[in-house]
């Protein structure tokens, strides 16, 4: 099958790929979008919006895609499941093939404890993994989840994430054969830090073959500041942060060199792990300055064509 | 069972106001065992009640969802102006439908179906989503006890056995994880289980089911 | 429902089956006239068995299971010294039939009692110018004062029973004299009033005393000992310790005992042996007299064989010996204490048989001897025991002559006894130590003839009733009210209620410890409880606050000694503050209390478990109730006395009620 997308194309020809992201604003200017967008296009193989994240309501994923696409930006909407039923979902892929984009993230979401809106009602109507099976049949069926057909076409590379550090860890493995077995092709882990537990992880990965069936990306987030740190150890929910990298940032006299130190030293580690097939560059806050100094210093820059 | 817990005094002082002559109406059944709403329930929120000048009657049935328990109290519900109700919220239903010009109002909140860990500490076990998969889950339900009710979990947000939530709420991914491989039963954790059919739960509305062998045909 | 013929095991134990947990309750909650109301029920010679009673009740109190059993004797004596109980109008006699008693022993006044109370004039002839039995003549006056004899038997006669001294059967008057003079039955409770002989070599001559007229000699004729003699008396039993103990304070250099049984085998109580060996006096045990060798006629050694064995393959007395293992024990006065007779012999004369081995011929059914109307009792029948035991088979031959008069047939039913705790249920009781029966020091008793037992003091006397466990009369469950919540099974500190098939609860009477907190607990009232004074506690909440006060306080009976005489008018006291309800707080409130108050101990001072704890729990929930129903804050309080403090608790009333406003 042809490549669908430019991340599709990348990975599929070997490079090493780079991905970064996103967060939209908690309003209404597209410009915030696509200000960033514009900045890290050209570091960047595709960049995701962000889906809502930690339940905190922003401007939506496929809006944000959108406008990215407007100028000229690889996308990849997140999509995740706590805040909308079958129907809502699959009218949304819809509706972003029909504006052009093909990269989807398929996600749990976050439990809207965590966000701004803790009362509310949580759908989870299909879970990530049932989301993934379900764009597959999309696209290989063309077919909606009820078995009615959908018309035109259904370009889409579906991706999923993975968090290597959760519980149970003998398990995760397990759990991402199960999403490319459903259709993830793509995958973007949370933030790396202990590398030793990630090689073990990416040994199960292997073990099982499933290096060869999908594209990992090992999740790459640099810190900027020493309470940054602590926050993420601390309330941010799948993400381990090790102790180490805290007490780095504290000790560190000017902590943004540090930060972007530290994730120089991830990725240059991650590259040297058999499956893993790029990173996923996470610059929460700090994107526009941290993203095109990490590629450039690790030698990623420039991406290709 | 059905659990559930008395509303706080304030708020059925807020609810009995308007009224002069209550009938407070016990359940020994669930409400009963879950100290809820049992003949000691009864009597203790009648005797605060009566401190506030209030006339009252108290009564216990064997359960406040079936008619032929609730006739017992049919005299007292006609001779008072309304059913303070210490059942859970299908008995206070049910006591609305049989007594229609009798307002019935809620002593107590139906929390949910779960049992008791310890004596005065309960916990939920169980939605009735009406399609019960637990044969696939090591005898533990995810969709009662996963807080995104996932199918496939656990999320990424486990962390050492617990849902990234609270730490005092286990990741029963996790617990299904350790049973399944208790008893040897792994592998089903590979298979995909596919979208619910939320139609044996709510998505069809409200439900109810007929036992076709209990019913007799009248010629 | 528990069946009334099941009694706790020391009610059981005790030959009249005495209310023991009764009058325990009554005396640790301090009430001292109910409990000498209580034991007057059953038993006509209270001063008698509350001064030397042998107490089987304590072998069998199940309080021996986790720690000692309650001193039951003593704590009794403290009730009958203590209280008064109300006066017995002398009953009117119903029947025109005469019963005469033959024997004014603890058997023959028993049975005069029991006839009495049935309606029936009783005369009793005794042939000795006192009293009593064995108890005015053979038991010392250091353990039984002669006061508590005289005692019991005044309340005997003031119930119109006629004793008649000096008045001999046989000698003074013949069983057809009696028939003329209107006396339809006649019972014999003629007791074991003869000691017996050895019949060893040696035996006759001065020197050679026996122990019954020995006793009686100095009990009652102020006989004592030439001084310097050293005594050697012959026995095994409470009679031989009698016997040594009072030849020690008549006046012996020595007392040495010398006995068939082991160590293992002396049937003396081991509290009198133990007692005498305070003393000095020395037991010889597994030696077996041989022959009392004289000099100059006078007693000077004692010859013994080694015993093999006292009793043969078939538990019959035979006793065996070593007859080449002899030893010699000097002295100057020997006592035989081997044993009691009966006094018989004259009967058949009076056309009363026995049997071809010389005893009373008796029908153990119908107490009748051969003759007709003529019924026997006691130890004439029995064999040598305890007084609490002749005086049951007084009771029963008191109901025998009962029925035979009005031609009814005569079923006696014994009851039986609760089994013991299960372990679990030990485990969990809280130990508690018995408090020792204090004597007179063993240098101070054996000089004087004073008596040994000092008793305990009301305090220490309630303090130790409160061990008792109140078998079987605490929670009992109403299975038709019970849902099968479970919570009884989840609140009891002692693990009483159990879950059997088919979901069935079951709160074992027979193991619970009373403490009532599953009462208190239970959604459904589906618990009932036996001991009086907790069922009732709504209609006294009534009762006391019916008088429009403001505060109401509830105290723990338990602590009414230690009250000692604080004014608690209007108080209510509940047998544990375990049993207070949140219901009861808040009736109390309803009905007008501005403040309720629970006065109790300290939890290490209360004998239940976890009580005190539901006690602060119930009292913080009603408070929040009250709270939340906008009636005010910390309206209930809960306060935890030290022993010392009880005394002071209207001024600590007052002191809390002020740092309230």
């Amino acid at each position: 099958m042809e490549p669908v997308s430019r991340l599709q194309k990348v990975l599929e020809a070997g490079h090493f790929a780079v991905t970064s992201e996103v967060g939209p604003p908690k309003g209404t200017d597209p410009g915030v979008v696509t200000r960033k967008g514009i900045r890290l296009k050209d570091y960047c193989d595709a960049i995701n919006v962000t889906d809502n994240q930690t339940a905190i309501v922003r401007l939506s994923s496929l809006a944000g895609c959108a406008v990215l696409r407007q100028v000229g930006v690889e996308t990849v909407m997140q999509i995740v499941c706590r805040d909308r039923n079958r129907i809502a979902i699959q009218s949304d892929v819809l509706g972003a093939i029909a504006l052009g984009i093909r990269n989807f993230l398929c996600l749990s979401g976050d439990h809207q404890k965590f966000g701004n809106h803790p009362t509310a009602k949580n759908v989870f109507d299909l879970d990530s993994v049932q989301l993934i099976a379900a764009l597959k049949k999309m696209r290989d069926e063309k077919k909606f989840i009820c078995g009615e057909d959908i018309s035109g076409e259904v370009p889409i590379y579906i991706g999923a994430a993975e968090n290597p550090y959760a519980d149970p860890f003998e398990f995760r493995a397990v759990r991402l054969a199960k999403k490319v077995k459903a259709g993830a092709q793509f995958i973007q882990t949370q933030a790396i830090y202990d590398i030793a537990k990630f090689a073990r992880f990416m040994e199960m990965v292997r073990e099982r073959g499933l290096d060869k069936e999908a594209h990992i990306l090992a999740g790459i987030i640099p810190i900027r500041s020493a309470g940054m740190a602590r926050y993420m150890q601390t309330s941010v929910p799948g993400v381990h942060v090790p102790q180490e990298i805290v007490d780095r940032m504290k000790a560190a006299t000017t902590a943004k060199e540090e930060g972007i130190k530290i994730a120089l030293e991830a990725i240059e580690q991650v590259r040297q792990i058999p499956g893993v097939r790029g990173i996923h560059i996470m610059a929460v806050g700090w994107e526009e300055e941290a993203v095109p100094a990490l590629v450039e210093k690790a030698g990623l820059y420039p991406r290709p064509g | 069972m059905i659990k559930a817990r008395q509303k706080p005094m304030k708020d059925i002082a807020r609810m009995v106001a308007p009224f002069s002559r209550i009938l407070v109406l016990g359940c020994n059944t669930c409400t009963g065992i879950c100290l809820a709403g049992g003949e000691k329930e009864v009597a203790i929120l009648a005797s605060t009640l009566r401190m506030q000048k209030k006339e009252l009657g108290e009564f216990v049935v064997k359960r406040q969802c079936e008619k032929e328990f609730v006739e017992e109290a049919r005299d007292l519900i006609q001779s008072h102006d309304v059913v303070l109700s210490l059942a859970c919220g299908v008995g206070m239903n049910f006591v609305s439908e049989m007594f229609p010009e009798k307002p019935v109002l809620p002593g107590n909140d139906t929390m949910f179906l779960g049992l008791p860990k310890e004596l005065g500490v309960f916990a939920e076990r169980c939605v009735a989503c009406g399609d019960c998969i637990i044969h696939l889950t090591g005898g533990l339900c995810p969709i009662a006890r996963c807080a995104k009710h996932l199918f496939n979990g656990p999320c990424g947000g486990s962390s050492q056995g617990r849902c990234e939530i609270s730490p005092d709420v286990p990741c029963i991914w996790q617990l299904i994880y350790e049973r399944l491989a208790r008893l040897g039963q792994l592998a089903s954790l590979e298979e995909l289980i596919p979208v619910r059919d939320w139609k044996s739960n709510d998505a069809l509305g409200p439900r109810s089911f007929v036992r076709e062998d209990l019913q007799v045909k009248e010629t | 429902m528990m069946n009334p013929m099941v009694q706790p095991p020391c009610q059981n134990a005790c030959p009249i089956h005495q209310d023991a947990r009764g009058y325990l309750a009554a005396i640790a909650t301090g009430d001292f006239n109910r409990a000498a109301q209580i034991v007057l029920e059953t038993n006509p010679l209270p001063f008698i068995c509350a001064t030397i009673c042998s107490h089987p009740c304590e072998e069998k109190c199940r309080r021996g299971q986790p720690d000692k059993p309650l001193s039951i004797r003593a704590v009794k004596r403290v009730a009958m010294e203590q209280g008064t109980p109300a006066p017995v109008p002398a009953p009117t006699p119903s029947h025109s039939e005469k019963v005469a008693v033959i024997g004014s022993g603890p058997a023959g006044l028993t049975a005069g009692h029991d006839l009495a109370r049935l309606g029936y004039r009783v005369t009793i002839f005794e042939r000795e110018a006192m009293p009593g039995g064995a108890m005015a003549h053979f038991v010392p006056i250091y353990r039984l004062p002669r006061e508590m004899v005289a005692k019991d038997i005044e309340a005997i006669q003031a119930l119109g029973v006629d004793i008649r001294t000096k008045k001999a059967l046989g000698r003074d008057m013949t069983l057809a004299q009696l028939k003329r003079r209107g006396f339809k039955a006649v019972l014999l409770s003629l007791g074991l009033p003869l000691s017996r002989k050895l019949r060893i070599p040696g035996e006759e001559g001065e020197g050679v005393l026996l122990a019954l007229p020995f006793l009686r000699a100095v009990n009652l004729e102020g006989y004592r000992l030439p001084p310097g003699k050293r005594v050697i008396v012959i026995g095994g039993g409470n009679v031989a310790i009698d016997a040594a103990r009072t030849a020690l304070r008549a006046g012996a250099k020595t007392v040495l005992m010398v006995c068939l049984e082991s160590a293992q085998e002396i049937p003396a109580s081991p509290w009198e042996i133990a007692e005498a060996r305070e003393e000095g006096i020395e037991i010889s045990c597994s030696w077996g007299p041989k022959q009392i060798v004289r000099h100059d006629g006078k007693v000077a050694v004692m010859e013994c064989m080694a015993v093999k064995s006292v009793f043969d393959e078939k538990g019959r007395f035979n006793p065996s010996f070593h007859e080449d293992r002899c030893t010699q024990m000097e002295g100057d006065i020997i006592i035989l204490a081997i044993g009691q007779a009966a006094d018989i012999a004259e009967l058949p004369e009076l056309g009363i048989p026995l049997d071809e081995r010389g005893r009373l011929g008796f029908d153990p059914q119908t107490m009748a001897t051969g003759k007709q109307g003529v019924f026997a009792c006691g130890e004439v029948i029995l064999g040598p025991g305890s007084a609490v035991r002749a005086m049951a088979s007084g009771r029963r031959a008191a109901l025998a002559v009962d029925a035979y008069l009005r031609s009814e047939k005569f079923t006696f039913q014994e009851p039986s006894a609760l089994g013991t705790l299960a372990p679990e249920v030990v485990e969990d009781i809280k130990r508690i130590e018995r408090q020792p029966v204090p004597l007179l020091e063993a240098a101070q008793r054996v000089t004087s003839f004073e008596e040994v037992d000092l008793g305990y003091d009301p305090q220490v006397g309630a303090r130790e009733a409160r061990r008792c466990l109140n078998c079987g009369n605490g929670a009992e469950l109403l299975e038709e009210k019970c849902i099968a919540c479970l919570t009884c099974v989840r609140v009891c500190p002692y693990g009483v209620p159990v879950v059997r098939a088919a979901g069935k609860v079951d709160i074992r009477v027979d193991q619970c410890q009373a403490c009532g907190i599953c009462v208190s607990e239970c959604p459904a009232g589906a618990i009932s409880f036996r001991m009086p004074g907790v069922l009732d506690i709504p209609q006294r909440i009534g009762a006391a606050m019916a008088s429009g006060k403001r505060e109401l306080v509830f105290f723990c009976a338990y602590d009414t000694i230690s009250l000692q005489g604080a004014d608690t008018s209007g108080m209510i006291p509940v047998p544990c503050l375990g049993k207070i309800d949140v219901r009861h707080l808040l009736r109390a409130v309803e009905l007008g209390a501005e403040r309720v108050v629970l006065v109790g101990c300290a939890d290490p001072d209360c004998p239940y478990q976890r009580t005190l704890r539901w006690a602060q729990c119930r009292v913080d929930t009603a408070n929040r109730l009250l709270q939340a129903a906008g009636l005010g804050e910390g309206r209930v309080k809960l306060l935890q006395l030290a022993p010392q403090e009880f005394a002071r608790l209207p001024e600590l009333l007052s002191a809390s009620a002020k740092e309230a406003r």
